[in-house]
């Protein structure tokens, strides 16, 4: 999204002074980037900070002033709050903008950038506190009177536990209370089974963790991931900007996110974004943030938590709106009030964003490394590139392995998918391998096609992920490439007299 | 000469010849009438039995990646000396590689060490998930490549075996 002439136009009569002159991004990649873009096109001047290893990054050319930070490793770097909130003071910026993971959503360094007299481009550290703790933030949504996933902990009252797990309903889950990584965990779909599983789960639990005691909670088949963007002003204004799903991921990472969801009708639509909105109300919330929900596939949906940052995949939501999600965030920084209504936000057609990663999706999404000799992102109309990497660059081990986010746009999903799928193609990266093939395979999928997935699919379906034997007629063509482009064939080739050449073919 | 390139973990072995016009290859029993142009940004177009192909290349070393149907690929060009040393000694188990990028958590071994098959060399992290790398056989470690904190690519030789007598 940039910003245009008559949006700058809009905002200049929004925000006729900006509180902060300059705004400093605690970040790298193409989230740096991005935000930059609209900090830029505001007439703010922005600043990053980068350690060594980003130093010839697009954020670092791109911003007006780069501090360099250090750190034992360069994660550590970017994760270390005084430095950063030092390097703000040093270059004079009034506000930090945290992007996403990193200092994101930490309650300490929003505090710590306040007490030094700089806006925090997020939330209170308040809200980052309740939705940052899972139970905390299950138990104040519960209390709003919004649907959280039905469950019973035996710890409550032993006494009336399965009385209590009963109503909880089929099908079930049992978990043990000290358990993790799925161990001791039960599926109950009848509940006349109920009592003899939770025994069974409760010596497994006993013989796994030495602990016997359990809790319960509703089972979602095959659920979905859809969640929901909102903005507050935290002057009590609210507004959704829709629903984004999210359902395709691999190891519990998101891969595709798209909007509108093919899963939802208006009605359900209008239901899911006014409960994250109203969520969000009910704390009062202040910044752009995301409401995250599991949806069954008939149709109930549960509370799962709420991130209160800017998303990976805002894009798609500021295709189809036309709003720009970091603009309106530094707006709300600068103490504006929303100045629209619930109403006034409509969005138009479809966009999917695919997440280009560093990796082999064949070798089960291990990542990759490498050199990129060559990058030539996709163009055209309704494509969007959003990226953290330059030709000329190097892929390592040090980062997240997300180079990219390609956000297409259609005027529905049909066409948003066959438009992607000419982007995929006509998106050229050397040197490192990416998962761009696997996601024109993962679109050509029917089950994708008819927007029929959950977040189990990816793992139901490994087959995608499989690299295809190569044809005959392709390997022909990468030996010819091959050999043509090597030296030492060529000299050899080359060095043989033309006579011989004329002859016919040789043999050795 | 044998040429060779390593395409999708299989050795692939390929001869090149002059023809009057361009080039020959051939692989195995088949031979194919082809030409490269090459142009600006990596462009290049390939003749290959009288059809053409438009495509990306970029060389690094002795890898070609090749962008070609919407795909992209990467050749290693295996030199004939390193396979035939490679025949020869069959030594594999005398090099720890890494299995996938990552970094180092711990180093638990130093050269000169003797080691048992399965005890642990080396903590690494990659993908937020630690892994642990084993002894491949008993020996003796002549050499440990990187320090804890340090970065390496996947097939990074992490450290070796002294030679089994």
């Amino acid at each position: 999204m940039t910003v245009n002439r008559q949006t700058i136009d809009t905002v200049r009569a929004r925000v006729p002074h900006w509180p902060f002159s300059s705004v400093l991004v605690a970040n790298r990649g193409e989230i740096a980037v991005r935000v930059l873009r609209t900090v830029q096109a505001l007439g703010l001047k922005g600043i990053v900070v980068h350690h060594a290893a980003d130093r010839s990054s697009p954020a670092v050319r791109m911003a007006d002033a780069a501090v360099e930070i250090t750190g034992a490793t360069p994660v550590a770097a970017y994760l270390d709050a005084a430095q950063i909130i030092a390097a703000a003071k040093a270059s004079g910026a009034g506000a930090i903008h945290p992007g996403y993971g990193f200092l994101s959503e930490n309650r300490a360094f929003c505090e710590a950038v306040e007490a030094a007299g700089i806006r925090f481009i997020g939330p209170t550290p308040a809200q980052i506190d309740l939705m940052g703790d899972k139970v905390r933030a299950r138990n104040f949504v519960e209390k709003a009177g919004f649907p959280v996933a039905p469950s019973a902990i035996e710890d409550d009252d032993p006494a009336s536990f399965i009385e209590r797990a009963r109503k909880v309903g089929a099908p079930l889950l049992i978990k043990p209370s000290a358990g993790g990584g799925g161990k001791g965990m039960r599926i109950v779909r009848d509940l006349a089974l109920l009592e003899a599983e939770i025994e069974r789960a409760r010596s497994e639990g006993q013989r796994y963790f030495g602990d016997g005691r359990l809790y319960v909670e509703r089972y979602v088949e095959n659920p979905r991931h859809i969640e929901v963007q909102v903005l507050g002003d935290g002057q009590g204004s609210v507004v959704h900007v829709f629903e984004r799903e999210c359902s395709v991921q691999r190891r519990f990472q998101k891969i595709v996110e798209e909007t509108p969801s093919p899963a939802l009708d208006d009605a359900k639509r209008r239901e899911i974004c006014e409960t994250a909105a109203g969520i969000a109300r009910s704390c009062t919330y202040r910044n752009a943030g995301t409401v995250e929900f599991i949806f069954g596939q008939n149709g109930e949906f549960y509370f799962l938590e709420m991130n209160t940052r800017l998303q990976v995949e805002h894009p798609v939501t500021e295709q189809i709106t036309g709003l720009d999600l970091v603009l309106e965030q530094l707006c709300v920084a600068a103490g504006e009030k929303l100045p629209y209504r619930q109403d006034d936000i409509r969005s138009r057609g479809h966009s999917i964003e695919f997440r280009i990663y560093a990796e082999d999706p064949a070798r089960g999404y291990t990542p990759t490394t490498g050199p990129v000799l060559v990058w030539q992102p996709a163009q055209g109309e309704g494509i969007r590139m959003d990226a953290g990497i330059v030709q000329g660059g190097e892929v390592t081990a040090n980062f997240d392995p997300m180079l990219a986010k390609l956000i297409v746009t259609g005027s529905d999903r049909d066409d948003a998918i066959a438009r992607a799928d000419r982007a995929l193609r006509d998106t050229v990266l050397l040197g490192c391998k990416t998962n761009t093939a696997f996601l024109r395979r993962l679109i050509a999928h029917p089950a994708f096609v008819s927007g029929d997935v959950h977040t189990g699919f990816l793992d139901a379906n490994p087959q995608i992920a499989a690299d295809p034997p190569l044809t005959q007629h392709t390997r022909d063509r990468l030996l010819a490439v091959g050999s043509l482009m090597t030296r030492p064939m060529r000299d050899v080739a080359d060095s043989v007299p033309d006579m011989h050449a004329a002859m016919g073919g040789w043999r050795n | 000469m044998h040429h060779a390139f390593k395409l999708e973990d299989q050795d692939l072995n390929v001869e090149l010849s002059r023809a009057r016009d361009g080039y020959r290859v051939h692989i195995g029993e088949r031979v194919l009438a082809v030409d490269l142009r090459t142009g600006a940004d990596g462009r290049a177009w390939l003749t290959i039995d009288g059809e053409h192909h438009e495509v990306v290349v970029a060389t690094r070393g002795d890898d070609v990646f090749v962008h070609l149907d919407g795909a992209a690929y990467q050749l290693r060009y295996r030199h004939p000396l390193d396979r035939l040393a490679a025949s020869l000694h069959g030594a594999a188990e005398d090099s720890v590689r890494a299995p996938m990028p990552g970094s180092i958590v711990a180093v638990h071994v130093r050269p000169g060490d003797a080691v048992t098959k399965g005890q642990v060399l080396l903590v690494m992290e990659s993908m937020k998930m630690e892994t642990t790398v084993t002894a491949p056989r008993d020996g003796v470690i002549q050499t440990v490549k990187y320090e804890k904190g340090q970065t390496f690519d996947r097939d990074a030789l992490l450290l070796s075996f002294e030679p089994s007598a």
